[in-house]
């Protein structure tokens, strides 16, 4: 866009938004312009300030003070040393803290766990898509657990994973000694994510499923006329053509892993046993409200924050390469 | 198109000043115009109908040009919100406390009220929960103590005499060998939040540590490398080691799931709450009364004298930033009055503080409880901070999973002892 190149770019960025020929079209009629009052040309020139300005103040005084305020407040100290700076004193604190310590280790669990997260989902709706029978029941029946609070699937699988639950019942019927599910360190993390996986793996379903409607049928046959398997069928024709739908799941997968587990965790473990399936959520909301240190909790906010940017600027990377594919 | 400008302007300017107001509104204190703002988790309950109708008649003999407004809390998030109005220098005139830990940590938000609660020193017990550094910063409503109940009739079928419970460690792991032939568990526990530790901690405490060892850890002089400390995580791991506890206790909710093993006569024994929950009011309504027994601890070390431990359970403080702390002093006063109290007790299945009222009509449980208060001593637990009780509950399931030692145990709380 050479025109307008010296007028200044925020105008231009919110022109481009506000999009379409409306937007555009009084710089073709450029030529009306000089005969527009001073004051007027003001006016147009201030527009778009004032027009972004709500929007501005809301997003600074709203979110980016008290982000602010917050970083600043993990720089102070707890109970005596309220108010004091002790500079890098709590983050000192969190990485010597063997639980916090967990609590990010259980983060890396997580990602490495998110492959599982995308595949249980893309597998099951390539099965619906496919037409196995009964696959309209099944698609109604996946979805089902996604409407359910995660407190009240917590407390289902609470009473499902008892030590002297149905699990154990049916596992001891085949000559299986009972499993501490939710009692035992190693096991019980993958518990609360194969839950929590469970719970949501019904919203990704849904959205493969719609990037299977844009997949070309032509493709498809082709591949069988040539004679392929299904594993071929999936691995060369599905998997490409569904690249970005499965870049899109795993981004939201990832937001959903980091940020919702609080209530199955609260229900399921309460951050238990041993502490084992700690998460950063957890760890700031113990520091915070049971441990009365606020300002620790900042500090492990502000560090829960960097994660997430990291993470953000990831996704925002692959969504960006997706975009250049087409 | 100026004028709707305006108007946005002005909607919008509405909106978030009506947003600040209403999410400040409960924390405003509003002291200054004769209203005094109460904060608890209790007095939403039905059951604390009548005592906070007692407690408002008392209060308005004394103030009657003063409201008081009553705002409950939802106990699951009460600290957290009581952490924000502590932070904004804002909030309830009056607010409810836990004993121990929870009050002591937030006394730089409160008023001594040493003085202005002189006369109550008597005829209530339980102060030392909410006394920090010699000086009362809250007034009990209730005491929580942590007696051991046990089954009768387990005790019948297993061949043991119910009268006569055993009296000392060794009979009692001996009794709760019989009691598994009876096929029964020893013990009801739920650890899950690592809360059966502090439990096993004070119910044993007076029969494993000596008398000087058990004043000095009240008095804050803790020799964590003492045999007898750890005894206690022994006997602990020993329970655990001799499947004497109801399974899956690192995964069994305390609230309410151990008590309900309890209750259903999987366990002989539980080591439950005077108050609130897990107490003898809901064991008689299960179990029945005549079931229902409370035992003293069994002797771990020789010499040493059972005691029944409690403190302090719940109660009111003032808050600093209160306008007059003596007409918010009398609030609390009122709230602890012996009318108020009677009330509670009756209503909320609790014995409150005030150690006068009668419990003979809640059966032999209750008044066994009620008949110890007079030699109890402060519970062990309640001593320590919440940053190493977190850390015992922790290092608790690590010992009944047995993949910690007792020594490194004591080690790694001693080191967070002395921190805090």
């Amino acid at each position: 866009m050479p025109i307008g190149n010296t007028q200044p770019s925020v105008r231009l960025a919110s022109a481009g938004r506000a999009g379409g020929p409306a937007a555009t079209s009084p710089a073709r009629r450029g030529g009306t312009r000089p005969r527009r009052t001073r004051g007027g040309l003001g006016a147009e020139r201030y527009a778009p300030y004032i027009l972004i300005a709500p929007a501005v103040l809301i997003i600074v005084a709203l979110r980016l003070y008290p982000l602010i305020l917050g970083v600043n407040f993990s720089f102070t100290g707890d109970g005596d040393q309220n108010g004091e700076a002790v500079g890098f004193g709590n983050y000192q604190e969190l990485f010597a803290d063997p639980l916090f310590r967990t609590a990010l280790g259980n983060v890396g669990l997580l990602v490495l766990l998110l492959p599982v997260a995308v595949a249980i989902p893309g597998l099951l709706a390539t099965f619906i898509f496919l037409r196995v029978p009964g696959h309209r029941f099944y698609r109604s029946v996946y979805f089902f657990p996604a409407v359910l609070s995660p407190v009240i699937v917590g407390a289902i699988f609470n009473l499902l994973l008892a030590f002297d639950g149905p699990l154990n019942a049916v596992l001891g019927s085949i000559g299986v000694g009972p499993v501490d599910w939710l009692g035992d360190p190693d096991v019980a993390m993958f518990m609360v994510v194969g839950v929590h996986i469970w719970a949501t793996f019904g919203m990704a379903l849904v959205v493969f499923l719609a990037g299977f409607a844009t997949l070309d049928a032509a493709l498809l046959d082709a591949a069988r006329v040539d004679g392929a398997s299904l594993r071929q069928v999936v691995w060369h024709v599905i998997i490409p053509s569904l690249a970005r739908t499965i870049q899109f799941v795993f981004v939201t997968t990832m937001i959903g892993m980091l940020t919702s587990m609080f209530g199955l965790l609260f229900v399921m473990t309460s951050g238990g046993p041993e502490g084992s399936t700690y998460l950063p959520e957890y760890y700031i909301w113990i520091q915070q409200g049971q441990m009365n240190r606020p300002a620790l909790a900042s500090a492990a906010s502000t560090i829960l924050f960097a994660i997430m940017l990291v993470v953000g600027m990831l996704q925002i990377k692959l969504l960006e390469r997706s975009g250049k594919v087409d | 198109m100026r004028q709707r400008a305006m108007w946005s302007a002005v909607l919008v300017v509405g909106l978030a000043l009506a947003g600040c107001g209403s999410a400040s509104d409960s924390g405003k204190s509003t002291s200054s115009d004769g209203k005094l703002v109460v904060w608890d988790w209790k007095s939403g309950e039905p059951f604390a109908k009548s005592y906070l109708d007692k407690a408002k008649a008392d209060f308005k003999k004394k103030h009657a040009d003063v409201e008081v407004e009553f705002v409950a809390q939802p106990f699951d998030q009460y600290y957290t919100l009581l952490g924000a109005a502590i932070q904004s220098g804002k909030g309830p005139d009056v607010m409810m406390f836990n004993g121990g830990g929870q009050i002591r940590d937030r006394v730089d938000a409160l008023v001594p009220i040493t003085d202005y609660v002189a006369e109550d020193k008597q005829r209530l017990a339980g102060w030392d929960a909410f006394t920090k550094d010699g000086k009362v910063y809250g007034g009990p409503v209730t005491l929580q103590g942590y007696p051991i109940y046990y089954n009768k009739e387990i005790y019948r079928k297993a061949g043991l005499d119910p009268a006569s419970p055993a009296t000392t460690w060794d009979k009692f792991v001996a009794d709760c060998a019989a009691i598994a032939k009876a096929s029964s568990k020893c013990f009801a526990l739920g650890n899950k939040e690592g809360v059966g530790i502090q439990f096993w901690m004070s119910s044993l405490g007076s029969t494993t540590l000596t008398a000087q060892e058990y004043d000095a850890w009240i008095a804050g002089k803790r020799d964590w490398n003492s045999p007898n400390v750890k005894r206690i995580f022994q006997t602990w791991k020993e329970a655990g080691d001799k499947k004497m506890n109801t399974d899956g206790a690192n995964s069994t909710a305390m609230f309410n799931d151990s008590f309900a093993a309890f209750q259903s006569g999987k366990a002989a024994h539980v080591m439950g709450l005077m108050s609130d929950v897990g107490h003898w009011k809901s064991f008689n309504e299960f179990l029945t009364a005549e079931k229902l027994g409370v035992m003293k601890a069994p002797v771990v070390t020789a010499g040493t004298t059972p005691s029944l431990p409690y403190d302090g359970g719940i109660g009111y403080a003032v808050a600093k930033w209160t306008k007059d702390p003596k007409v918010a002093a009398d609030l609390v006063r009122s709230l602890t009055s012996a009318d108020a109290l009677k009330a509670f007790y009756a209503d909320a299945g609790a014995i409150a503080a005030d150690i006068t009222i009668d419990v003979s009509q809640a059966g032999p449980a209750a008044s066994t409880i009620v008949a110890e208060l007079k030699t109890g001593k402060p519970a062990l637990h309640v001593a320590l901070s919440s940053k190493t009780i977190d850390l015992m509950g922790r290092l608790s399931q690590q010992l009944l999973s047995g993949s910690i030692t007792v020594d490194e145990v004591v080690k790694q709380l001693a080191a967070s002892d002395q921190a805090g």
